[in-house]
């Protein structure tokens, strides 16, 4: 027999899985836009600005939850863990946005040298590779797929790391330096939530508090 | 026993006629501190609670082996004084009990029983037990009144004033707050926190949501076996056995 409290976590999950799907969705065509040189600021803004409105009934639903409710073990670690994932979510959007907006402001990769434009291209797979697999592993409740996240984060951390070096040792334009400084720090931030989300999904599937970055 | 245990229960066994009721537990309990021990009815919360008092003695069907410590003494080894056993370890019931006479002498009776006090003494104990229980304030002014005009909470707390009047240890409760409403359930709770401080307080509740809010350690118990212990914290948002999960997420019980 079901209980009172599961219509309640299946309502909840309902929403966070939508705002999940569109989280990705505005990522990914942020970061699109700005490795292809294309222009799309207006759409990433109302998706970014969707997500916020999001945030705000996940976390109401949460505390009806809790109010009427009183979950403990699984379904109370299912509340912690999902009000923590929508705020990365509501992160997703903004660095989305973010990117999008030093697009607008400074240009893309185009006056960047081809070795700069390179590793960037790659930091941008890679993070779009962890918010998919951030949301199919919160979907599923994957634990073994969230733990992949650590090694992706790392990777896009040596990534970031080597790119910072090469601009500090090369000459480049201010545009370039402008840009793609910004563009590699918000796509680093991304990659954190990502493996933030891992560490959510692993705790309220097993209790284990682990550390993914 | 180890430092900071108060109880000790070495395979503990009890049985009513045929039916085995505890099966051979082992469990400490730590000194001041609140120990709530849950699980579904007829699990044997209420029969391992009243083992630490052997007020199963009582219930003549009732069988009882193993070992229980109360500060490094055996309170079934042969020639235990029951009376003095209970003085140290109190109860307090499901229901409120007063006795049919006056506030004061609800609280008097225990100290007078165990030749503890008389006088102006027996005054003080009076206070300081309605004190500790959080009632002076309401009842001083009318200490000579009946009991049973007292509401049903102020009489809990009257019962738990009884209890310390004899200077326990331990204070056993069986589902003290089942037949209070949500505020006077809320005092009671407030004061079992209290208590903690001075005394070691073991709790059977029903209720899990109470034993989230007033307890230290909880204990779950499932058809006379100890499933899984450890602190509340723990227990409530990280159980280890599935048993558990399942209790206290409502999926059975």
């Amino acid at each position: 027999m079901k209980r009172l409290i599961d219509a309640g976590l299946e309502q909840l999950a309902s929403m966070l899985f939508r705002m999940g799907e569109l989280a990705q969705k505005t990522v990914s065509l942020s970061v699109m836009n700005y490795l292809e040189g294309t222009h799309g600021h207006t759409q990433v803004e109302e998706l970014s600005e969707t997500l916020s409105e999001m945030a705000d009934p996940i976390e109401g639903t949460a505390f009806e939850i809790i109010a009427r409710f009183q979950p403990v073990a699984s379904d109370l670690r299912i509340l912690k863990s999902y009000m923590k994932i929508c705020y990365d979510f509501r992160r997703y959007g903004r660095y989305a946005l973010d990117i999008s907006q030093i697009y607008e402001r400074a240009g893309g990769m185009d006056e960047c040298e081809l070795a700069f434009r390179k590793i960037l291209k790659e930091i941008g797979v890679e993070t779009l590779n962890m918010v998919d697999t951030s949301i199919q592993a919160l979907k599923n409740h994957d634990v073994e797929l969230a733990k992949t996240l650590s090694t992706m984060e790392k990777r896009v951390d040596d990534l970031y790391r080597s790119y910072l070096d090469k601009l500090i040792e090369t000459n480049t334009t201010t545009g370039c330096t402008i840009s793609s400084l910004l563009a590699v720090r918000y796509l680093e931030r991304i990659a954190d939530h990502a493996a933030y989300i891992g560490e959510s999904i692993v705790y309220l599937a097993t209790g284990e508090k682990t550390t993914l970055r | 026993m180890s430092y900071g245990d108060k109880v000790e229960i070495r395979n503990l066994n009890i049985w009513f006629g045929d039916k085995h009721v505890i099966n051979g537990l082992d469990l400490k309990i730590k000194a001041n501190s609140v120990t709530a021990i849950m699980g579904p009815s007829g699990c044997g919360k209420s029969t391992l609670l009243r083992a630490l008092n052997r007020m199963n003695d009582v219930i003549k069907s009732s069988r009882t082996t193993g070992d229980v410590f109360i500060g490094g003494k055996n309170i079934y080894e042969n020639g235990t004084n029951v009376y003095d056993l209970r003085r140290q370890v109190g109860m307090v019931f499901q229901k409120p009990n007063p006795l049919p006479k006056s506030i004061y002498e609800n609280i008097a009776f225990g100290p007078k029983i165990h030749k503890i006090a008389k006088g102006k003494a027996l005054d003080k104990i009076v206070e300081k037990s309605l004190r500790a229980a959080a009632l002076w304030d309401e009842v001083n002014d009318r200490l000579g009144d009946s009991a049973f005009d007292l509401s049903g909470g102020q009489q809990q707390r009257l019962c738990i004033a009884r209890a310390l009047a004899v200077d326990p240890e331990i204070i056993l409760m069986d589902e003290p707050c089942s037949a209070l409403d949500p505020a006077a359930t809320a005092k009671i709770e407030q004061l079992i926190r209290i208590l903690s401080t001075d005394y070691t307080v073991v709790i059977v509740t029903h209720n899990m949501q109470q034993a989230s809010r007033v307890s230290d350690h909880t204990v779950f118990l499932y058809l006379g076996d100890i499933i899984e212990q450890g602190d509340t914290k723990s227990i409530f948002e990280n159980p280890k056995h599935e048993l558990t999960e399942q209790y206290i997420t409502g999926e059975f019980g």
